[in-house]
This record gives C-alpha cells, structure tokens and sequence, in this order.
C-alpha cells in the first residue's frame, strides 16, 4: 500500500499527540509536566526574514536578549489565543531584555499584515515564504515555539497552543535573562 | 484518519484525564515535501454513473451523455449500461472525431424524463521517459487532422504569429513544444470565476490579452499554438473521477460527487516519443487554488508539479473524447458545441445550461472498483 502525504502527515500528526499522551499520562495524577522540552539538537543555522515592512529580521540571533521564536499560521485555530498570551508576556517582560520573533509559515503579506493589525501584535512578525526558518528549525507542527538564550542558544522548544502569559512561561524565561 | 475523526478521537483521549497536558496544534506538511511523480504500471478501475432528470420538461426533451470512447495506452473503457423512460435510448457517434453520446429522447407529455448511463473504465499514470527514443508512428493523415484548425482553435493570424514568435531559434518539436509550455504558463492563469471549463476561444484570448481561464481556455490556447507550428496536439475532454493520491487537492475530485469535475487535458505527438501527455492548465490551478494564496511558479508545490505534467498526468481522471465543434445528433435547438464534456438537454423552450447541474439537472458520480 502506498501511503500519500496526506496519510504520512495525519499519521505523523496522531503518533505526536500519542506520544504526548504517553509522557502526560503518568505524570498527570502526580504533577503538570513541564511544556518546556530542553534542547538537544546542534543549533540550526542562522535564517533572516522579511518583516511586514520588508526589513531583513533575523530569527533568533539577538545577543544579550532571550528570544521566543514563535511559528503561526492566520489559518491555525490554535495560535490566535497563543499570539494574545504572548503579547502578555511581552508586557510582564517589559523592560528586560527579551524579544519575540513570530514567524508566519508561507502566507502573503497581505493576509498576515491584515491578521497582524487585528490582533494588534507590537512584536516582530516576520514572513518566511520559501519556508527556509521552518525547514531549518524542523518545524512540524503549529503552532510550536523555541526559547534561544542571549547568547543565541535554542534551550527549549514548545509543541502546540501554550499560554505564555502563564507563570511557568514566565518563570522559565526570567531564569534566562539572569 | 479524517481531521474531523481525529479531533472527535482526542476528545474521547480529554477524557481519559490528558486533555489538560495535550497540546493543541495542527500537523503541517512542509511544500518541498510534496511530491507529484505519477508513473504507469497499475491499472484502477472505475464506475462512473450520470443521471439527468429534465426538470420542467416541455415538448420533446432530448437528452446526449457523454460515453468514453478513449481506448488507448493510459484507458480502457470496459462496457456501458444506461436505463431509463425514453422513447429511444441509444448511442450516437459524431462523424468526424469518433465522440459518442447515449442519446435519449422523451415522448412530449413525459413529465419526468429521466435517464442514467454508467460507464466502467480502466485508466493509469502517464509519464513519458524522455531518455528513451521510440521510432513514433501513426497514420500521417490522422496526424494531419490533429493540425488542423477548429471552430475555436484557428491556426493562422495572431495564432501563427504569437507561436512563430514563442518557438522563434527553436529546431526540434521537443524544443518548440517545450517553448510553448513555458510561454502557456508565464502568460496565462487560472480564474476559478470563468463558468464550467472555460470557453477555448483562443483566438479571442490572443486579440485581448485576456489569459485568464479554466483547461478549456488555457489548453485549447497551448493546443493551437502547437498546431500552429505544425505539430500534432489534440485536447482530451474528461472529468477527474478520484482525488489525487499525491495529495493535491487541486488536482483531484473533491467527493464521489464529480458533477463539476469536468477536466481537459492535452497530448502532443512528437516524433521520438509518440503522442505525450501534456497539461499545462493544471500546473495554473495549483498555483491558483491548491492554497489560500497564489502561488508563484517558483513555488515548490507548483514545481512539484510543473514537469511531471510535460509528459505525464495521474490516472485519476476519465477521458470522453477529444472532438470539437460538435454538432448533437438529432438537436433542434442551439449550435454546434466547441466540446463534448458535459451532460446535454433540450427541451421545446431550448437547450438547457449544460454548466448546471442543480437546475438541469444532473448529477455525476464515480467509484473505484475494487477486488
């Protein structure tokens, strides 16, 4: 039988959830488990994108500042509350040295920049239309978040819809800035 | 696993108490991941059924359903049945092309004139190997007619000029059609608002500059351009009977309901190769509708696809017939029709809108035949 990428992709879509499961059950009667996954991986290459206004942005490389790369899509039903959290924890950030960097996957500036004024986002949202940030950062699913430290090191990555307003998040990022 | 199933599954999974630690999140799949590489060798069977049910009929309604007649070395067409109230059912053949229709004509005072034709079929990929040479052969006068202009598709005036301008330097067949290919594409687009598969009036599309357009339009435009260089092309009118299994939606039946699926498609006879497959418009459409954006023909999904359908096609598709300026047997009312690709009717009040099937009207489903 061949499998079509429609199938490969819901397979792979049900084998994360499933595997989120399995490490969630046993924690679950005991304690939340952390959303934060440390990261393993090298690095990956260094990507600069166009913001709204058409201004090479880079994705993570911020030296100094802790940087949560966010990738979104207008489509995605689940990054819409995650964009609002982030602009909440923005402002609980206010005055440190912290940056989001959201990065759109592939749709029009048009789309994103209409999206983008609806929510009123203040935070750098960038365009990647050839994909380059997601084939780099392995993304697959949305929407999914890393956490690079100010010396430009990812330290964490976040799977799916997380309130980044919440304390955790909050606490997480702080133990960075120090 | 269907999107709407999965999320009644996690539903099911909250449940079970690990809903409050499952993030929410949708599964993406990555353009230079997609791949398009249809290739021959497996044969699907299919079963397509049309069933039209004159609505309001006055006076003698006459009814023409397309039936395949394509037999070659991507279909087969394995039998037809069709059933009915007509006062005569039976099959007709256009003259000149070989198109065939099951032609049915209902008494006047038959208040509710129905008529269904099944048709089976076998179909498979196309994909030309270009590194393979074959000694083409076909009879030089049929080869003739497949250069000679119709109704929509002439072949002198701004046609000549315009191919003559894109194929200018160019020595082979391969090299014209190749030009031509390329020039359909940067020119042309999809405009998902044109009405069924377009209208193939290319000679009109020339003088305005208008290339907007469904498969009618925009290969009837790449078919011309080849005959007017003096190579063999021909349009293939058809209708897709099952979605892509390559995962383009754009290129593929959305539903078992294929009532508006209709799709043409082209061959061009070069003289290494044979007669080749050919589909430019369908490279427009997925730049136009396989996402919410147009994409660009740098895209990755579109240049997935873009040389796979110069020489090749998914066998996902039934081809009727390749005729143009059809004249239906025994017709009363209208013209000539520039293609046979849709269900036809007519009552004493005139010809009926073929491109709707809710007020026709008609309904068109397909099945693959399995075991």
């Amino acid at each position: 039988m061949t499998l079509t990428t429609e199938h490969r992709r819901w397979t792979a879509f049900v084998a994360l959830v499933a595997v989120c499961a399995t490490f969630a059950l046993p924690r679950a009667a005991h304690t939340e488990p952390t959303r934060f996954l440390p990261w393993t991986d090298a690095p990956p290459p260094s990507v600069v994108l166009n913001d709204l206004a058409g201004r090479p942005t880079p994705v993570a490389e911020y030296r100094g500042r802790v940087v949560l790369v966010s990738f979104w899509a207008t489509w995605c039903e689940f990054c819409r509350e995650q964009m609002l959290a982030m602009k909440q924890l923005r402002q609980r950030l206010a005055g440190r040295p912290f940056e989001i960097v959201a990065v759109n996957f592939g749709e029009s500036p048009t789309r994103v920049r209409e999206y983008v004024k609806s929510l009123s986002v203040d935070f750098p949202v960038v365009l990647d239309p050839n994909q380059d940030a997601v084939k780099a950062w392995r993304v697959r699913v949305l929407p999914v978040s890393f956490v690079v430290d100010a010396d430009g090191r990812p330290r964490y990555s976040v799977l799916g819809e997380f309130d980044w307003a919440s304390d955790e998040a909050v606490k997480t990022i702080t133990e960075l800035l120090r | 696993m269907h999107r709407r199933a999965f999320l009644k599954t996690s539903t099911a999974v909250s449940a079970l108490a690990v809903a409050a630690t499952l993030p929410r999140l949708v599964a993406i799949v990555r353009a230079d991941e997609k791949v398009f590489d249809p290739r021959p060798g497996t044969w699907r069977t299919f079963e397509i059924t049309t069933r039209a049910e004159v609505l309001q009929p006055t006076g003698v309604t006459r009814v023409w359903l397309p039936i395949p007649v394509v037999n070659s070395e991507y279909q087969r067409t394995l039998g037809d049945r069709w059933s009915g109230n007509a006062k005569i059912m039976r099959p007709m053949t256009d003259g000149k092309y070989g198109a065939s229709t099951l032609y049915a004509e209902f008494a006047e005072g038959e208040a509710a004139p129905v008529v269904e034709l099944t048709s089976r079929f076998r179909t498979q990929n196309r994909a030309i190997d270009w590194s393979k040479k074959v000694a083409a052969t076909a009879d030089p006068a049929e080869l003739r007619m497949w250069t000679q202009p119709t109704d929509l598709i002439p072949t002198d005036g701004i046609v000549k000029v315009t191919a003559d301008e894109i194929t200018q330097g160019k020595t082979t067949d391969v090299e014209k059609v190749t030009a031509i290919y390329d020039w359909i594409l940067a020119n042309t687009y999809r405009e998902p608002n044109v009405r069924g598969c377009g209208v193939g009036d290319i000679k009109t599309m020339l003088e305005t500059r208008n290339f907007g357009g469904k498969c009618g339009d925009i290969n009837a435009l790449f078919v011309g351009l080849v005959r007017a260089v003096g190579i063999p092309a021909r349009d293939i009118y058809g209708i897709r009977v099952a979605p892509s299994a390559f995962g383009y939606k754009a290129l593929g039946a959305g539903s078992a309901n294929v009532s508006k699926a209709q799709h043409c498609r082209a061959e061009v006879f070069l003289r290494d190769y044979g007669w080749v497959a050919m589909d430019p418009a369908d490279v427009g459409k997925v730049a136009r509708e396989e996402t919410s954006e147009w994409l660009k023909l740098d895209h990755p999904l579109v240049q997935a696809v873009r040389p796979k359908l110069f020489g090749g096609w998914e066998g996902n598709w039934l081809a009727f017939n390749t005729a143009h300026d059809v004249a239906l047997p025994n017709a009363t009312k209208g013209g000539k029709l520039g293609f046979l690709m849709y269900p036809q009717a007519e009552t004493a009040e005139g010809r009926r809108d073929s491109l709707d099937p809710d007020s026709f009207k008609y309904t068109i489903t397909a099945r693959e035949i399995t075991g």
